[in-house]
């Protein structure tokens, strides 16, 4: 695979990459840092991503198990992530308000466990079928379908319990 | 009515049971202005999830430049190539013989061949030469002999 084919795989999936990044990373300097990482990753072994029958699926594999690793070593070494924590602070809530909640549901969603987040960046962010994301999940579409209804309710019930405390 | 097909859609959605192009619908319809308003708490949802797929990645993605690296390989392996290759050539040179190298060798053979055959015939040669010793012998009896004779002519005389 030369240079050119090489980029003409990556570069369309890299605003992709970056976003799944970050929804597990949270700083997007960071994400920003695991893309070019994943990136160079991909260069190296550009031969045999010829033989993966869906690039793109194994580029999000690859950025997926990175960013993965990079929380794991964090905690190893007693990093906590920073979150910001969306239940406090006024400066947030005059944000959720100009941003009609959208800036919660982001908040929601960092707060979810990190499968939760992955299928729910893959499925309603990206929209990839069921049968892709079980290919970069390496897991069931049951499974993937499961974990999905979970993260949405999730999001849902915090989001309804955020509105009728505005309303009222 | 559309709204209880949304409504029944968006139940669905909760349990993971609607396909791509029915999420589709959920995120426009959400993206009405005016919406009931039992459903305006999902608004921000769908338009979160429309948003997070706007945000692109803003540093610009590089990757080492190996072709120089290799075409440097390439580059080495032609030179020593040149380099097995005309040492190669240099030793075949050795072995392989001019025309003029060719004249001398079979002049030499040539004279080898004479000098042989002179040497064989010389020794033939030395071999007669031993009887040739005898004649001198033979030759020294008859001197004998001959003395003999003339002092047996004075004894008779």
């Amino acid at each position: 695979m030369k240079q050119k084919e090489f980029l003409a795989t990556v570069l369309p999936i890299k605003d992709k990459l970056y976003r799944l990044a970050k929804r597990l990373l949270v700083s997007s300097e960071e994400a920003e840092d695991a893309v070019q990482e994943v990136f160079l990753k991909l260069w190296k072994g550009k031969s045999s991503m010829k033989n993966y029958k869906n690039p793109e699926a194994f580029a999000v594999t690859m950025t997926k198990n990175y960013c993965l690793d990079r929380l794991k070593s964090k905690q190893a070494g007693n990093l906590k992530i920073v979150h910001s924590n969306f239940q406090t602070g006024e400066n947030l809530q005059k944000k959720i308000e100009t941003n009609d909640g959208v800036e919660l549901v982001f908040k929601i969603m960092e707060s979810l466990p990190e499968k939760q987040r992955l299928v729910l960046q893959l499925r309603d962010v990206e929209q990839y079928d069921f049968e892709e994301i079980a290919e970069i999940l390496d897991s069931s579409e049951t499974t993937i379908r499961v974990t999905l209804s979970r993260a949405r309710k999730a999001v849902r019930e915090q989001l309804i319990k955020k509105h009728n405390y505005g309303v009222s | 009515m559309e709204l209880v097909k949304i409504e029944q859609m968006l139940e669905a959605y909760f349990e993971g049971n609607t396909s791509l192009s029915e999420e589709q619908e959920l995120r426009s319809f959400f993206r009405k202005e005016e919406i009931p308003a039992h459903l305006e708490a999902y608004r921000p949802l769908f338009k979160g999830l429309d948003t997070a797929k706007k945000e692109t990645l803003q540093r610009t993605l590089s990757i080492p430049a190996p072709e120089k690296r290799n075409r440097f390989w390439m580059y080495s392996i032609a030179a020593s190539f040149l380099v097995v290759l005309g040492v190669a050539g240099f030793m075949n040179s050795q072995s392989g013989l001019s025309s003029e190298e060719k004249e001398a060798l079979a002049a030499f053979k040539q004279t080898k061949e004479t000098m042989l055959l002179f040497s064989e015939n010389l020794n033939k040669g030395t071999e007669s030469m031993v009887h040739l010793k005898e004649l001198t012998k033979g030759s020294e009896a008859i001197a004998v002999l001959n003395e003999f004779n003339e002092s047996k002519k004075l004894i008779l005389k």
